[in-house]
């Protein structure tokens, strides 16, 4: 047996069953999606309205919002923010590995370190990543132990997971401490008050947002929800379709660090941050938005629980996709933002992955649409 | 069809059914070449265009047996509709091929362009209802709406029989996807083996609607290794539930006959 498919069926026999349970034992969550496909679906229909507002409630709270329309600019701000030979830790965020960030800032010769534990073993493997929950489930237990062996040691490939947890952590740790710049994604952002949300369960992302002087977060625009209410309903929904219910943390940030405890002024910074810089992102979304088939895939909220009910996934994953776009809903976004068709002709309708979206994306009538767009020579939302 | 293919094997398996009428059974020659279509994909390295099918449909052919079989097959739903009371007429080698094949690629302009053309000859032939057999004719004749207008009734015969055979044993089942999670049919199939006294051996993480993954067939003509991968994994799941396996699609059938240790049937094999 190959090691994907032994690492596959291992997280698939893991994760389904989890989130049936998950759903069954909290039965509003599939109402609170409903109530998130519809806050989202507003936005879309009124995009441009919901950036505008978005970047204002950013600035209302002292922090910086920009509007990039591709990588370029995306880097170009980032790089600005950063300088050079600084230390940078990140948390996992789908959109800058999507914008090239890491690798740009590495050649301004800074210190980058991926924090979320499967996305560093990504990075010292110097891999793409195979799923956008669980970026290295294309390793077994025994690969990683032996990718640390070599990389910082302390572990080899018959050591328990618990040590090899236990040996990153205490790499990691010294990386937050004295880190410059902590980059995040977002999971979802509150137009009315300039919120983000971040979920995880590691605790990474919570050190990567509070420890170093300054936080950016970088993320598509169609993370952008009318208001704080519904920005929270994201990871709940999002936690409980990846099977990881209820998660261990969710973060929110408006902001840079604040205080209002000297005759209750707030005043910025206090322990957090002393600067907080947003950046929304286009890269092909923005076209995307305007096709009423494609608008479809920007509702994706990256809970991965389609890739798991995919054959075509089961067989081939990690390399089905545009890094870090895989699966099914990677065969959408790898057109949405590099103007690839081709992962899209992979798609064996199926249908599993309509059945389980949260979003009741009927992502084998999106692939079929691109298909036919390849078919035709007619490229996607990058640059086009 | 997408390759030429001699119209009298299409054809051969009907011998006293009515020619044309306003109720037609339909079927796009599915049973009938589908056995054959694994040995065209197999001679090529790939379709990126299906006109290379072209120069091998005239060498390949299904051998006798596999169209005994399909033949039989036609016939045991003819019996099963006739029992349940429904007549049907057939277009005999005037019966033209759905367009399944180009939708399921996503050539979705040219399978638009090729419905017209087939509605416009079934409304020639003073077609009113049309009776399909497989899920892919099914599913693409239920999408020609999306692309021409017209009145002609698609219904499948799963919707219409209610006649069974007594017929004892276990089975597990692989459901057709298009049947289970765009057409509906999924309980239509089940109340029948449950009527015809099979016992279904079922696991909701095999065989649930969410859960029941495709054979990998309609992945062939994209990239051959990948639709075998797809159907191994499928093969090995199913025959931990039991040796002996439904079907109730051609294509599921050819996919995973290769892989499959047990027995393959398709249910109309079985329970007319
Ligand atoms: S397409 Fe649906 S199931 Fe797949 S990751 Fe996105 S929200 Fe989740």
């Amino acid at each position: 047996m190959l090691s994907w498919d032994i690492a596959v069926s291992r997280a698939i026999n893991n994760a389904v069953p989890r989130v049936y349970k998950v759903l069954n034992e909290h039965p509003y969550i599939p109402e609170l999606a409903k109530r998130l496909r519809g806050a989202k679906l507003e936005v879309l229909n009124n995009l441009e309205k919901y950036v505008e507002e978005t970047i204002q409630s950013v600035k209302n709270n002292g922090g910086n919002a920009y509007y990039v329309h591709d990588a370029k600019e995306a880097q170009e701000i980032v790089g600005k923010i950063v300088g050079k030979e600084k230390i940078v830790v990140m948390g996992k965020s789908m959109v800058a590995y999507e914008l090239g960030i890491r690798k740009y800032l590495e050649s301004l010769e800074n210190e980058v370190w991926e924090t979320d534990l499967g996305e560093f073993l990504i990075q010292q493997a110097n891999e793409p990543p195979s799923h956008i929950i669980a970026p290295a489930i294309h390793m077994t237990k025994e690969r990683v132990g032996k990718l640390l062996k070599e990389k910082i040691g302390g572990v080899d490939e018959n050591s328990k997971v618990e040590d090899m947890v236990a040996v990153v952590r205490k790499f990691l740790r010294e990386k937050f401490i004295k880190a410059d710049v902590g980059i995040t994604g977002a999971n979802a952002i509150a137009a009315d008050t300039g919120s983000i949300l971040l979920v995880e369960n590691e605790g990474n992302i919570r050190f990567t947002t509070v420890s170093p002087p300054i936080h950016i977060a970088i993320a598509g625009v169609e993370k952008i929800l009318p208001t704080l209410a519904d920005a929270m309903i994201e990871p709940l929904v999002q936690s409980a379709y990846a099977g990881l219910y209820p998660p261990t943390y969710v973060n929110l940030t408006s902001g840079p660090s604040s205080t209002a405890d000297i005759e209750h002024n707030r005043v910025r910074p206090a322990h957090g941050p002393r600067e907080f810089h947003l950046i929304l992102v286009d890269n092909g979304r923005v076209k995307a938005n305007k096709d009423e088939v494609l608008r479809e895939a920007l509702l994706c909220i990256r809970c991965g629980r389609c890739h798991f009910h995919c054959p075509v996934y089961r067989a081939i994953g990690n390399v089905w996709g545009d890094p870090p776009y895989s699966g099914p809903m990677g065969a959408m976004w790898s057109y949405v933002v590099d103007g690839d068709s081709k992962p899209a002709m992979y798609c064996v309708h199926s249908g599993n992955c309509k059945e389980v979206c949260p979003m009741q994306i009927n992502i084998p009538r999106v692939l079929e649409y691109i298909k036919n767009k390849g078919i035709h020579n007619d490229s996607g939302g990058f640059n086009a | 069809m997408p390759f030429p293919v001699d119209k009298r094997v299409c054809s051969s398996w009907a011998k006293d059914l009515p020619r044309g009428g306003d109720t037609i059974i339909y079927t796009s020659c599915m049973y009938q070449i589908e056995p054959s279509v694994g040995t065209f994909l197999k001679l090529l390295p790939s379709i990126s265009s299906l006109k290379g099918l072209m120069p091998l449909a005239r060498v390949v052919k299904p051998s006798k047996t596999q169209l005994e079989r399909a033949y039989r097959i036609l016939n045991n739903i003819v019996i099963a509709l006739k029992k349940s009371g429904i007549n049907t007429g057939y277009l005999y080698e005037d019966e033209p091929y759905s367009g399944a094949i180009l939708l399921e690629m996503g050539f979705l302009d040219e399978f638009g362009e090729y419905a017209r053309k087939v509605v416009k000859l079934f409304k020639e032939k003073g077609v009113k209802r049309i009776i399909t057999v497989d899920p892919h004719t099914h599913n693409a004749l239920t999408r020609y709406k999306e692309f021409v207008n017209h009145d002609i009734d698609v219904v499948n015969y799963l919707e219409l029989v209610n006649y069974t055979k007594e017929v004892k044993g276990e089975f597990t089942i692989h459901d057709s996807c298009l049947y289970s999670r765009f057409l509906g049919l999924r309980e239509k199939y089940r109340e029948l083996l449950r009527k015809s006294g099979i016992k279904l051996i079922e696991d909701e993480k095999i065989t649930g609607k969410d859960t029941s993954s495709c054979c990998g067939g309609p992945l062939g003509p994209v990239d051959l290794k990948v639709s075998e991968k797809i159907a191994e994994n499928r093969a090995k799941d199913l025959e931990k539930l039991n040796k002996k396996l439904l079907v109730v699609c051609p294509i599921c059938y050819v996919t995973l006959l290769p892989h499959f240790s047990g027995e393959i049937k398709d249910i109309s094999e079985v329970i007319f």
